[in-house]
């Protein structure tokens, strides 16, 4: 099976990574300043989402755990090593998880859906399967392709 | 096998391990959630699911039902004990909540008038601190939709819990550190009602751009009568 070059799955994660940082810091910021994150098309789901209990985690906004998360898959790109694999995928995981998560909340608990915490979703989904497909194309070699026996 | 491949197939492993992991934890998060408060699915009251679908989509914040922009106020002075009130709950304003409070024209905020006796303070704060967690409509509904007779001990803690539960207050024990501190708040607004003359629940009161502040307008008859005074305040 041929992959993409390390590279270039680097630089699409980096790009990702970076989006998801954008998107993660305006929920963050429209938070604390105490508004609800724009909705583009209008209505009111974004600020049902973020006045739900399921908004913070131990009195933080899930929106900075967010931006954690998307910083350190971006510092993962810079590296082209096991750890920086590995971790990449690890953090990536968990994120893509939890979005699964807060999606069923959104569509069952919550019963409103906001655009920004949808597009964070996707931008996790996008970078679980980037930092796969690097893992199992890249893992435990020196970034070429790994020899097939 | 060399050691980079060694170490490739430990890493893959590992990763397969992560993934096994993260899987069961969703699992259980999903399932643990499912069978929480949330929709009110749990509890025995009549209603729960119906309210919550009546209600959803439309912005909570304490008792303040629709928009904070939208340009009319309404204010329902009311008594959670009072069936005329639960009358209203379910007859009169649903039509009102459907088109002008989702349409962003018109926000309603319930006040507690205290008239029928002790229960209904106790009742009252449950019901702020309903709010304070963005479910105050739902469990003020709720409790209507499942109301008892007048002072006859219904609204004991079990029920007042069950209400909340239903209303899908998520933070139980929030809400019981919450509701202790809110009967003053009932008082409060029950003084208020006083003061604007108002002798009966509900009663209502409007806010607009064609109206001098607050305006007193009773108790309107029907959902027509209401719809003709956020007209005139418009």
């Amino acid at each position: 099976m041929s992959y993409p070059s390390e590279w270039t799955l680097r630089r699409a994660i980096a790009f990702f990574a970076a989006l998801g940082v954008g998107v993660a810091t305006y929920i963050a910021i429209a938070e604390a300043s105490g508004e609800a994150p724009a909705c583009l098309a209008g209505g009111s789901g974004c600020r049902t989402v973020a006045e739900s209990s399921y908004s913070h985690v131990a009195g933080v906004n899930i929106a900075v755990f967010g931006i954690v998360g998307y910083v350190l898959l971006l510092a993962s790109a810079f590296f082209a090593n096991d750890a920086a694999r590995f971790g990449g995928f690890a953090v990536a995981l968990g994120g893509f998880g939890y979005s699964i998560f807060l999606t069923y909340i959104e569509l069952f608990k919550i019963e409103a859906i906001c655009q920004w915490c949808v597009a964070s979703a996707v931008l996790m989904t996008i970078l679980f399967f980037l930092n796969a497909t690097r893992l199992i194309g890249y893992g435990g070699t020196n970034g070429a392709l790994p020899s097939r026996a | 096998m060399n050691a980079a491949e060694d170490r490739r197939t430990k890493l893959l492993q590992l990763a397969a391990g992560a993934v096994f992991l993260a899987v069961v934890v969703v699992v259980a998060l999903i399932v643990v959630n499912a069978s929480s408060g949330g929709d009110g699915g749990d509890t025995n009251l009549e209603g729960a699911s119906e309210i919550s679908q009546g209600l959803r989509g439309i912005p909570q914040q304490e008792m303040l039902l629709g928009s904070p922009d939208a340009p009319v106020e309404l204010i329902e002075f009311g008594d959670l004990q009072c069936p005329v009130c639960a009358g209203y709950a379910e007859e009169v304003l649903p039509p009102i909540i459907e088109s002008h409070v989702k349409g962003g024209h018109v926000k309603i905020e319930f006040r507690n008038f205290t008239i029928i006796g002790p229960q209904s303070t106790a009742a009252g704060a449950a019901a702020l601190a309903a709010g304070v967690q963005g479910r105050g409509w739902n469990f003020v509904e709720l409790f209507y939709r499942n109301q008892g007779g007048e002072n006859s001990g219904y609204a004991d803690d079990a029920f007042l819990e069950a209400v909340a539960k239903g209303a899908g207050v998520e933070d139980l024990a929030q809400w019981n550190q919450d509701r202790a501190k809110l009967a003053a708040k009932v008082e409060e607004t029950s003084a208020e009602a006083q003061k604007l003359g108002l002798d009966g629940t509900p009663s209502f009161a409007i806010r607009g751009p064609n109206t001098n502040g607050l305006e007193v307008i009773g108790t309107p008859g029907s959902t027509s009568a209401l719809e003709e005074a956020i007209e005139e305040a418009s």
